[in-house]
């Protein structure tokens, strides 16, 4: 290389450092606010403020679905397999919500333990699976946390 | 003989070759039916065999089959990125022509992929998700990128001198790679609706080998005709900037 073109190829290194250390820097200080939901985790560990509305992901904890008398609202709690966090919902849940199956619940927190949620998504995960399958994927999924002796990550 | 000094040599010239816009434009008159016609090949067997020969996903059903069209594109979206910043610099150190014929040509195509991507992820959302729209890291970052390629594509033609507006091009093509990691870890570094990556994951892909292949098809396919589409533009575009060049005038005459 020439001096010239040395020159700018560390006028273009440095810009690029430049800028990607930037980037770190500003993203580090979001984090909390890049985050898309809360744990059940952080729920229990009390990290957010009565009334705010936030995301809760967790999965849905085998047998705790019920329905309101009014047919439309429905209980249950999402989990990490330690911790739970009861949701109210009123409408109609995604196509994949069943026991196991990891769900968003967008709402706000009536008390310590339970929020009422205004959306539920589901949240699919990167297994893709052959139908033939599916049994016993289903079951495996809805006993996910049979086994589990900490917070599981999904 | 030592092979890899060949091999070397062979590529240095290569280079060196395409650096000259006159010999661009001859070879790419030899490879671009050649990408082409793999594009299409790659592309027909993908297609048959991700939408007839896969098996169904047990819970997403037929729907999953977007896969082949969405993983491609968005793969794509990056890896034009990256090749676009590449050509950047080495158009900003060296000052050669060619590295900014292929920024240029390149922002339309990855535009048209980043597109895809958010689209058929909005499409696949809506049923599996019950969203066709989140404000999660993953769908923002990958936002962002497409406003990146639509500004390179903008940038070049807010300059009445083809220079400068080639330099610039190429000095956001280089600042904005710092997209393409945050796109790519987005979904590890924060908590998202988006799931984590299948493919390219520690412990080997999360998909059997009959879903596999066809998508590892598609995206080889989606890539060649990335190369189809480049080559094409960087031809019309070279013909452009040289038209006042003694060889496209001869090239001119012989067609008439």
């Amino acid at each position: 290389m020439s001096p010239t073109q040395k020159r700018r190829f560390t006028i273009v290194a440095i810009i690029l450092l430049g800028v990607g250390l930037a980037t770190f820097l500003a993203l580090r200080a979001f984090q909390e606010n890049i985050e898309y939901f809360l744990t059940p985790k952080q729920v229990a560990a009390g990290e957010f403020e009565p009334g705010q509305r936030y995301r809760v992901a967790g999965l849905v904890r085998k047998g705790s679905v019920s329905t309101l008398d009014d047919g439309v609202t429905h209980r249950f709690n999402v989990t990490d397999c330690k911790f739970d966090v009861t949701v109210q919902y009123t409408g109609i849940l995604p196509d994949l919500f069943r026991e196991g199956q990891a769900i968003v619940a967008n709402g706000a927190f009536s008390d310590t333990q339970t929020m009422i949620a205004a959306q539920v998504l589901a949240k699919h995960d990167e297994n893709y699976v052959p139908n033939e399958a599916a049994d016993a994927m289903m079951l495996a999924q809805a006993n996910a946390c049979d086994d589990a002796t900490d917070s599981v990550s999904y | 003989m030592n092979p890899f000094v060949t091999v070397w040599d062979f590529f240095g010239r290569l280079y060196h070759r395409l650096a000259s816009p006159r010999e661009f434009y001859k070879i790419s008159r030899f490879t671009t039916p050649v990408f082409g016609l793999l594009f299409l090949l790659l592309t027909a067997a993908g297609t048959y065999l991700g939408l007839f020969v896969a098996p169904a996903d047990y819970q997403q059903g037929d729907s999953f089959r977007i896969i082949y069209v969405h993983v491609p594109s968005a793969w794509l979206s990056l890896f034009i990125y990256v090749v676009m910043a590449t050509a950047g610099a080495i158009g900003l150190i060296w000052r050669m022509k060619m590295a900014y014929v292929v920024v240029i040509c390149s922002a339309p195509i990855g535009a048209a992929f980043t597109a895809l991507a958010l689209i058929t992820g909005s499409l696949w959302g809506a049923p599996i998700w019950g969203t066709w729209w989140e404000w999660d890291a993953r769908l923002t970052s990958e936002l962002i990128l497409l406003f990146l390629y639509l500004g390179a594509m903008a940038l070049y033609y807010a300059f009445d001198d083809r220079k400068t507006g080639e330099r610039a091009t190429a000095v956001l093509a280089v600042v904005g790679v710092v997209i393409v990691p945050i796109i790519h870890y987005s979904v590890e570094w924060w908590s998202s609706l988006h799931q984590g990556a299948t493919v390219f994951r520690a412990g080997g892909p999360a998909m059997p080998s009959s879903m596999l292949t066809p998508l590892l098809l598609m995206a080889l396919g989606f890539t060649f005709f990335y190369g189809y589409c480049l080559f094409l533009r960087a031809q019309n575009m070279v013909l452009h900037n040289e038209r006042n060049s003694r060889w496209v005038k001869d090239l001119i005459n012989e067609l008439e």
